[in-house]
């Protein structure tokens, strides 16, 4: 095979998978990093990332988990980077607040806001289930924690959740 | 199964299907389950943000011919460390340069890093080394001086670093893998340590190039080091 056939191919392949996963791409790296433009950012170093490493990518089947993987790791990257200060839910930027303005009725926008609020700890295997779909034990390998930890994370994300939505409901 | 262990199961996954016994008998339980399910599918709404239009950056050529593909190599009758010893070439390949932006990385030391992040799977402990061919086509011979072996080579990929394609091997340590990458191309002043999660290394100015060698927190790489020096001898 040619050099430029080889990388024709090598493109092809690139973009079937990037245009099929760019969505979860972004709104995991949303729900990281809780702020739009940072999101963008992260998804561009994680495409450039998955291009270079494309090759090592064996099986398409497992590009959603390799992509995810990408991105959870440019985020930290970046985070790592930048040493950028924890969110404070009163005064955000205006890409912070761009993630919470978009919700189609109220009652969603509140929820948004709370799982928003939520520890990173708890948000982020909160998502993995509810958004890609993973089981506990891919977001244990995906984290590095036991099927327990997470079990017991997801537990006390939607109770914390479920409060939330209880006291709005109240007030 | 009790209300408290059902509800923690539910709570932690709502498509939970178990406890059937229990959840037929009680109807606090059957409430909670509703109630969590009900939870979920808004949860599932409000995190579906508005997703911006696709831009794909622009992406570097890639060499894809000379990318080589990982393919599992056959034990060696004889030992495996005796086998490889005679193969080991320590070398510099061809450096494919990068055409526009690449991801930037604040230094050499990070790109390191973050490239063994995203081969974990080169990092198995294992006895079984890579094939004398597999490893002359990962380090040419034609660039690289063959030399004595630094330990026993279980992993030869040519990768990309910093834009330029480089051998991207793996020896057994004594207390783990180690990765090495040649990098003929890039010239450091001094040596520069490097610090991630659980692991340490270095990175060594050899010439005109440099040599990164990384194991884990425990390996003492100061044996290893003097043995990749040691072998080392650009030829470009």
């Amino acid at each position: 095979m040619n050099s430029s056939s080889a990388e024709a191919d090598r493109k092809r392949r690139f973009d079937r998978i990037v245009e099929v996963f760019y969505p979860d791409m972004y709104r995991y790296a949303a729900w990281l990093c809780r702020d739009k433009a940072i999101a963008e950012d992260v998804v561009q170093e994680a495409l450039l990332r998955a291009w270079k490493s494309l090759d090592a990518l064996r099986d398409d089947d497992a590009a959603k988990p390799w992509l995810l993987t990408i991105v959870r790791r440019e985020n930290a990257r970046y985070f790592e980077r930048r040493r950028l200060e924890t969110v404070d839910i009163d005064n955000l930027t205006a890409a912070q607040a761009a993630l919470l303005a978009e919700a189609p009725d109220e009652e969603l926008s509140e929820l948004r806001e709370a799982i928003f609020e939520l520890d990173d700890d708890y948000r982020e295997p909160l998502v993995l289930q509810v958004l890609m779909g993973y089981s506990t034990t891919e977001i244990g390998e995906l984290m590095g924690l036991k099927q327990g930890a997470v079990l017991t994370r997801l537990h006390r994300a939607r109770l914390k959740l479920k409060d939330n939505v209880a006291q709005e409901e109240r007030s | 199964m009790n209300c408290e262990d059902y509800r923690q199961q539910i709570a932690a996954d709502p498509a939970f299907d178990g406890g059937a016994g229990h959840l037929s008998e009680c109807a606090d339980c059957q409430a909670f389950r509703a109630e969590m399910r009900s939870l979920n599918v808004k949860i599932g709404q409000a995190m579906q943000i508005d997703v911006p239009e696709l831009k794909v950056p622009e992406l570097p050529t890639i060499d894809a011919t000379n990318v080589v593909p990982l393919t599992a190599s056959a034990p060696l009758s004889k030992p495996a460390w005796f086998a490889v010893a005679a193969t080991v070439m320590l070398a510099a390949v061809i450096g494919v340069r990068m055409l526009g932006i690449g991801v930037s990385y604040d230094s050499l030391a990070e790109e390191v890093l973050a490239h063994l992040d995203h081969e974990p799977y080169s990092l198995r402990v294992s006895d079984t080394p890579v094939t004398s061919a597999r490893l002359a086509k990962v380090v040419p011979a034609n660039i690289a001086q063959p030399d004595h072996s630094a330990g026993l080579i279980t992993y030869a990929q040519s990768c990309v670093i910093n834009g330029k394609r480089v051998p991207h091997l793996v020896i057994q340590g004594e207390r783990g893998p180690v990765t090495i990458l040649l990098m003929p191309e890039e010239q450091v002043d001094m040596a520069e340590s490097l610090d991630g999660e659980n692991i340490h290394g270095v990175i060594l100015p050899v010439g005109a190039g440099s040599i990164a060698i990384i194991g884990t927190r425990e390996e003492r790489l100061e044996r290893i080091e003097k043995s990749v020096l040691n072998s080392v001898r650009w030829s470009t």
